[in-house]
């Protein structure tokens, strides 16, 4: 696609003003954590620390059994990532390639999920993972996701599966396929941008939960980095130089898997290669 | 047609069981739940029929009226908002610029920085006296704003709070676009049009599949707005930001009115149900799917 | 798109049959809470009694106590002290420490409803401690107090008790906090004015007050407040932050006579003249003196110890837990006593200790709530300037009083007398403890406030105004029979 000078340059224009504005805040928490209590409130706000506190992140990652806590997210958010993508892909497949009787009326009663407050399926939620004896374990926030792994997931997967012309499958049958070959060979490989999409929300997701681990989690040998975090804020009081400093220490794993996912969404595909 | 029912089942069934056991246990429960006085701490629960409901309708509580009209003002700034924003924003991305990789990265680091932080950069851009924003609007002799401060402007206000966070959107969008297929553009500009010809022509067409699931998502999360009252605004001032999702969970967890607030929760699903409805049965003539399904 | 509509009444089908399963659900539910609930009625001492004898003195089979707590990581660690000087004493016992760091409530409400409530929990009488009381999940600490060998009622300072009514204690606070007047003592110098006097019987008047932080209120050209071309808006130091949330306006609303209900508990209150004069006092420091930051302006005010430090105010009015941020600061603070309306007053507040009436050891949890009140066992807290100590003796006994109090950072010139002094004679209660319903009339007074901080309304005025829908809310006073 060629573009002129002109709409590049002020394409560029536009996307460093708009960056400008959306990485003030990741700005001042990097700037935050590396700031005495004092100069983190100063007023209006000064952007280098003045010294640099780099003792801030020792003290922050030292103060509490980070490790554990990494290792304890790790374990969930693989655990939840391998899940959601197989099944959620899986179920769009259904609701977008095959047509059978019931599909759409299935389709938006799954979509209802969505449409009840949290506040109110809390504590029947607990209950039930409590009944069940999975209360203090991974299971509440593992299990889900390979039954599905939401309704957002299949859904948006459900969207892309539909854009891919019908053609393809017909060729495919002709070809003596079934649908588990339709769905390994041509819709997953056509949708891999939108399954890193996927993968990448429910990284992120569940790296930065901690109201899931907050009520279904008491042991504090269990707890997770998004948890721990919290330890800093208190339910009264915040130790802002530390939670800056810790925050900061735990997003930046994230943004590093962004960068890295993002380049796979970066490239469209071609369908007309297939299609010869 | 080719045992469409037993495998649409089969690859659908993880799904659906997990629907069954995770999510309609509870949402049975608070509808059940909605037609007693439970309170969580109270030894014995009653049904009370439709009290609850009837409670909310009769005018009694003037908070639920209140909170309603808030959070429909809020949805109705923020759905368009979000997907006209995020959008433009995805064009630009979506242009072959050098250094995009750390563009789309810059755009998504609000949705993951914690958001006490951001809070407490809202709390300075918006402030009032010493500000950024109004200091900015001073500097252009612009009329300036109490934005999170003042009844008026307090609604507004948490809308453009909330356009940081709206990485996801863009993304998926980005997905979107990633998807049109490139000889597309080439025979347009065989034709001889420009840009506005393969914005109307091609890219709107095709990406309305991607924005009729961002609208929903945006109405959706935006009927449910609560973490910027529970940090932002507390509800004030004067109740002007009391939003619907915030008034429940403080009926719910303050006041420990669990069944009043399934109550409440259950008439936002029906408002939320009746919105979506709409949507998709619109969709049919909007939205197009190149693999020839509609909606 | 009848597909779509036909999907919404399958789902409305499916729910609707789902009720009837679910209503059989909640009848199991309360029927085994009903059990709980009757043999549990709060006034009743025998529960407690019968344990007692049960597990008193055969104490050597192994027991393991659940603790919740919510707090900062140095107040577990302290706990965490606590905890260890307890179960050196009692080998048998392990006490398991649960440490809630966000949504305390919310995960607290989520453990009674799974029957899984902890022995002994810390708790909030501004939040869902009454409610849980009033469901009779708590134990009545009266009745452990009154046979206590060890500690009676009268060894601990006031307002640390939270009753339920009167006789039937739901929990002790481990750490009272009043209410001061902190300021930086540089600015005074350099401004040559006489700092805020710390003996009660010295305190200024409220007109005093209003003078002294005209003078301390610069704008950004150097000119103070009571300066007739002074600019209020473009102040850069401020006389001193008022705070507007109920802790801090009940200690004037006090200190002026009045209440947030009448002394019968009947009647709101708030609207009564001796209260909307403290109110409107205090908003008057913000609208027509300009002396204090409104809460528009407070929102860019940091805590009181960088707010000294940074000289965006002169004084502060803030609890006494301010002490622990000041003292790492690098700031010369000192301590004052409020000034005064018609007699001093402080409110007290702290949070507490409860013993859920599910344990099933209530003399050893009993025994962890007293480890836990112990000031020796709180040490690290006291000197540290969290809190102040809960036994009486530790105030008026010198030895144990410099303890907390001397040659600490924490603990400036005026600490004693502002501080100290005036919790054993001048403090009250705080409204959370006493005023029934609390937190549903301030839904309704906070709003109301809201329009007279920003100068929009009189007190009387916004007051008035919600007069009639705070009244319907009224309950009645914990601390008065019936």
């Amino acid at each position: 696609m060629r573009q002129s000078k002109l709409a590049l340059s002020a394409g560029y224009a536009a996307l460093f003003l708009i960056s400008a504005l959306f990485i003030i805040p990741f700005v001042w928490l990097l700037r935050s954590s590396l700031m005495d209590l004092s100069q983190i409130f100063t007023m209006p706000p000064e952007w280098i620390p003045r010294p640099f506190h780099w003792d801030n992140f020792h003290r922050a990652l030292t103060t509490l059994p980070f490790g554990t806590f990494f290792t304890n997210t790790f374990i969930i958010v693989v655990g939840v990532l391998i899940g959601t993508v197989v099944t959620s892909s899986i179920a769009a497949f259904g609701f977008a390639r095959i047509r059978w009787k019931g599909r759409d009326a299935i389709f938006g009663i799954l979509m209802s999920g969505m449409m009840l407050p949290a506040a109110v399926t809390l504590i029947p939620s607990f209950l039930g993972w409590k009944t069940l004896g999975f209360y203090d374990t991974y299971y509440p926030l593992i299990v889900p996701a390979y039954f599905g792994g939401g309704i957002f997931n299949i859904f948006l997967l459900r969207q892309f599966y539909l854009t891919i012309p019908r053609d393809f499958d017909e060729a495919a049958f002709v070809d003596g396929a079934n649908y588990f070959q339709i769905y390994g060979r041509i819709i997953m490989p056509l949708s891999r941008s939108v399954l890193i999409v996927v993968a990448l929300f429910s990284f992120l997701g569940t790296w930065n939960d901690f109201m899931g681990p907050l009520i279904y989690l008491k042991s504090d040998r269990l707890f997770t980095l998004a948890l721990g975090l919290q330890m800093f804020q208190g339910t009264y009081t915040a130790q802002w130089d530390l939670l800056m400093a810790a925050s900061a220490a735990v997003v930046l794993p994230c943004v590093v898997v962004f960068l890295i996912g993002q380049r796979y969404f970066l490239e469209g595909i071609t369908l007309t290669g297939l299609k010869g | 047609m080719r045992k469409g029912l037993l495998y649409g089942l089969l690859f659908t069934s993880p799904a659906i069981l997990g629907f069954i056991i995770f999510t309609l246990g509870p949402m049975a429960a608070s509808l059940g739940l909605s037609l007693t006085d439970y309170n969580v701490f109270k030894a014995h629960t009653a049904f009370v029929g439709f009290d609850n409901y009837s409670r909310l309708f009769s005018g009694e509580d003037d908070l639920f009226y209140k909170s309603l009209g808030i959070t429909f003002y809020f949805v109705l700034l923020r759905v368009p908002a979000v997907i006209i924003i995020s959008f433009v924003v995805a064009l630009l991305l979506n242009m072959n610029v050098k250094g995009r990789a750390v563009f789309r990265t810059i755009i998504y680091l609000p949705s993951i920085v914690p958001a006490v932080a951001s809070a407490m950069i809202w709390m300075w851009l918006l402030n009032p006296d010493l500000g950024l924003i109004n200091s900015a609007l001073r500097w252009l002799h612009l009329p300036t704003s109490n934005w999170l401060y003042s009844e008026s402007s307090v609604i507004p206000s948490v809308v453009l709070t909330t356009l940081w966070g709206i990485g996801g959107t863009v993304i998926i969008f980005l997905a979107g676009l990633s998807g049109i297929p490139k000889q597309y553009y080439e025979a347009i500009e065989v034709d001889g049009g420009g840009w506005y010809s393969k914005l109307r022509h091609i890219t709107i067409p095709m990406v309305t599949p991607t924005i009729f699931f961002n609208t929903i998502m945006a109405i959706i999360g935006s009927f449910q707005v609560f973490n910027e009252a529970y940090i932002l605004t507390q509800g004030g001032p004067n109740n002007r930001s009391l939003f619907y999702v915030f008034y429940l969970w403080r009926t719910a967890f303050q006041d420990t009115e669990m069944g009043y607030a399934s109550a409440l929760a259950w008439v936002l699903f029906i408002i939320i149900l009746f919105f979506t409805f709409i949507v998709f049965k619109t969709s049919k003539s909007w939205v197009h799917y190149e693999g020839g399904e509609r909606a | 798109m009848s597909r779509q509509k036909k999907s919404v009444s399958v789902l409305i089908a499916l729910l609707l049959m789902t009720v009837a399963i679910l209503s059989a659900c909640t009848k199991s539910d309360s029927g085994s809470g009903a059990d709980s609930g009757n043999s549990a009625s709060p006034a009743s001492p025998s529960g407690s009694a019968s344990s007692d004898s049960a597990g008193g003195e055969k104490s050597n089979e192994p027991i393991t106590l659940r603790m919740t707590v919510w707090g900062a990581p140095e107040e577990v660690a302290a706990y965490k002290v606590a905890i260890a000087k307890f179960e050196k004493k009692y080998p048998n016992i392990t006490v398991n420490l649960q440490h809630i760091p966000t949504d305390y409530d919310t995960k607290l409400t989520t453990m009674v409803a799974g029957n899984d409530e902890p022995d002994v929990a810390q708790m909030e009488s501004a939040s869902i401690a009454y409610p849980l009381a009033e469901q009779g999940k708590f134990y009545n600490l009266q009745d452990f107090l009154s046979s206590d060998p060890e500690i009676k009622q009268d060894d601990l300072v006031p307002n640390i008790t939270y009753s339920l009514e009167p006789g039937n204690v739901i929990g002790l606070g481990p750490g009272p906090e009043t209410f001061a007047l902190f300021y930086n003592e540089d600015i005074f110098k350099d401004a040559g004015l006489t700092p805020p006097p710390s003996k009660a019987s010295e305190a200024w008047t409220w007109d005093e007050f209003v003078e002294v932080a005209k003078k301390l209120t610069i704008d950004s050209k150097g000119r103070n407040a009571s300066d007739p071309s002074f600019d209020p808006k473009n102040i850069k130091q401020y006389g001193v932050n008022i705070g507007t949330w109920w802790g801090n306006y009940s200690n004037f609303v006090y200190s002026n006579g009045g209440d947030f209900v009448s002394e019968d508990g009947k009647t709101f209150a708030l609207n009564q003249p001796a209260a909307v004069e403290a109110i409107q006092k205090m908003a008057d420091l913000i609208n027509v003196y300009h002396v204090a930051p409104s809460p528009v302006q407070a929102k860019n005010i940091p805590a009181t110890n960088i707010a000294l430090q940074t000289k965006k105010v002169a004084m502060a009015i803030d609890g006494q837990w301010a002490t622990a941020g000041l003292a790492q600061s690098k700031v010369h603070f000192n301590v004052g006593v409020l000034p005064v309306m018609k007699e001093p007053m402080t409110t007290v507040v702290s949070g507490m200790f409860s013993i859920f009436k599910s344990t099933k050891h209530p003399k050893e949890a009993w025994e962890l709530e007293k480890a836990l009140l112990d000031p020796d066992a709180a040490i690290d807290l006291l000197t540290a300037g969290t809190w102040m100590p809960s036994y009486k003796s530790w105030y008026t006994d010198p030895t144990l009083l410099a303890k907390w109090t001397e040659n600490l950072d924490s603990r400036p010139s005026g600490y004693k007398d502002a501080v100290v002094d005036i919790l054993l004679n001048d403090s009250h209660q705080t409204p959370t403890g006493y005023v029934k319903n609390f937190n549903k009339i301030m839904d309704i007074v906070n709003p109301a406030l809201d329009k007279v901080w920003l100068g929009q309304q009189s007190a009387q005025e916004a007051l008035d105004s919600i007069a009639a829908k705070a009244q319907a809310q009224v309950q009645g006073r914990r601390d008065v029979k019936g």
